[in-house]
């Protein structure tokens, strides 16, 4: 999960790349390590696909947004909402996720959820039955998710920081489910910057090649890995992380630190 | 209630996972032929060229998805659904539109 985020920071301060060439590369990657976990999920019935592509209008349309934006940035102010998503980031991990559903409650027939009959279920693996869930707040949901897509093409993330307020506490939807779906539609999300990336002529493959296969690699490998380390470690180590490569992105805004190329 | 579609769920894990695999192929051959080019006797264009060919086709996998999804909603006669679908691809297609024009 949330490779992505270390991507441009480590691209940029540690490998000296323009942020452009460098949030170019994570998107590929980004994209490359959504379709490569989505199939168990998709197998098993967890992703909500009708919810995702509800919700993928509204990320692409901020992933539109984000592509037209980030012409008009200056890139200190890019390093700057980097440092803050980094920051919020590290927060999110300390906080304990929201439970969110109520798998028992009645959804109102009138409202849009209904309407698209969002609603599904996913299997227990505790019971052995599929335990059915109700999406709420759809409209919050969809506001939310449009941030997401702004903030993924302007700084080459998946913008969990967005994605799990929204799917866990304004849609209200299982943990399982929110994961799942939420990985299934960053793929669509950074299609439509990545394609814009392309044509722009920002994909370096010297630098996008190595870093999508080995994202992939990671996605493939990390998730067997990462079981042997106990959560809480994991966490922490996050935690570390996420909070020196804000600090140094807050340094690279204010145009402190190795960073050579603020372009 | 709650609405599934199992067989379309299995097609577009089929889809995505061999998609990546082939995307990956070719980047790894790209970078193959990049380093031991001149010992194979392929041009670093070439090499280039089939690390790109990789790339494109992970950033049109998921726009694959998208296209299979619409046609599977239109045969269920979902129509809301397919105009969602098409929707979503007309979005992508302008992305990309608006990458070459700022180009």
């Amino acid at each position: 999960m949330a490779s992505g985020i270390f991507i441009v920071p480590v691209l940029t301060l540690f490998g000296g790349l323009g942020f452009r060439t460098a949030v170019a590369a994570s998107i590929v990657s980004v994209i490359a390590c959504s379709s490569a976990s989505a199939a168990p999920f998709l197998r098993n019935g967890v992703t909500n696909i009708r919810l995702a592509l509800v919700l993928e209008v509204a990320t692409t349309l901020g992933a539109l947004t984000g592509v037209l934006l980030t012409g008009s940035l200056p890139v200190p102010v890019l390093y700057l909402l980097f440092a803050a998503v980094l920051a919020v980031s590290a927060w999110q991990m300390m906080a304990r996720r929201n439970k969110g559903a109520r798998t028992d409650e009645l959804a109102d027939p009138r409202d849009w959820s209904s309407q698209l009959q969002l609603h599904s279920g996913y299997p227990d693996p505790g019971s052995g039955y599929r335990r059915s869930y109700v999406v709420r707040r759809l409209p919050g949901g969809l506001a939310l998710m449009y941030g997401a897509g702004v903030l993924s093409a302007l700084l080459g993330i998946g913008s969990g920081v967005l994605k799990i307020p929204a799917m866990d506490t304004v849609l209200q939807l299982p943990l399982k489910v929110s994961s799942a779906t939420s990985n299934f539609m960053i793929g669509v999300t950074a299609a439509a910057s990545g394609a814009a990336y392309f044509f722009l002529g920002d994909i370096d493959p010297k630098i996008a090649g190595p870093v999508a296969l080995g994202s992939v690699l990671g996605a493939l490998l990390g998730a067997r890995l990462l079981m042997a380390i106990s959560a809480r470690w994991l966490r922490i180590l996050f935690v570390v992380t996420l909070v020196a490569l804000g600090v140094q992105m807050l340094l690279a805004a204010a145009g402190v630190g190795p960073t050579r190329h603020l372009v | 209630m709650t609405t599934r579609h199992p067989p379309l769920e299995h097609l577009l894990a089929a889809v995505l996972q061999v998609g990546v695999w082939i995307g990956s192929a070719l980047i790894a051959l790209g970078m193959s032929c990049a380093w031991l080019g001149r010992s194979w006797g392929v041009s670093p264009v070439l090499s280039s060229h089939i690390t790109i060919a990789g790339i494109a086709l992970l950033i049109l996998l998921p726009v694959l998805r998208v296209i299979l999804m619409g046609l599977a909603f239109y045969r269920q006669r979902d129509l809301p659904f397919s105009a969602l679908a098409l929707c979503v691809l007309a979005i992508i297609t302008l992305a990309a539109f608006l990458g070459m024009q700022l180009r």
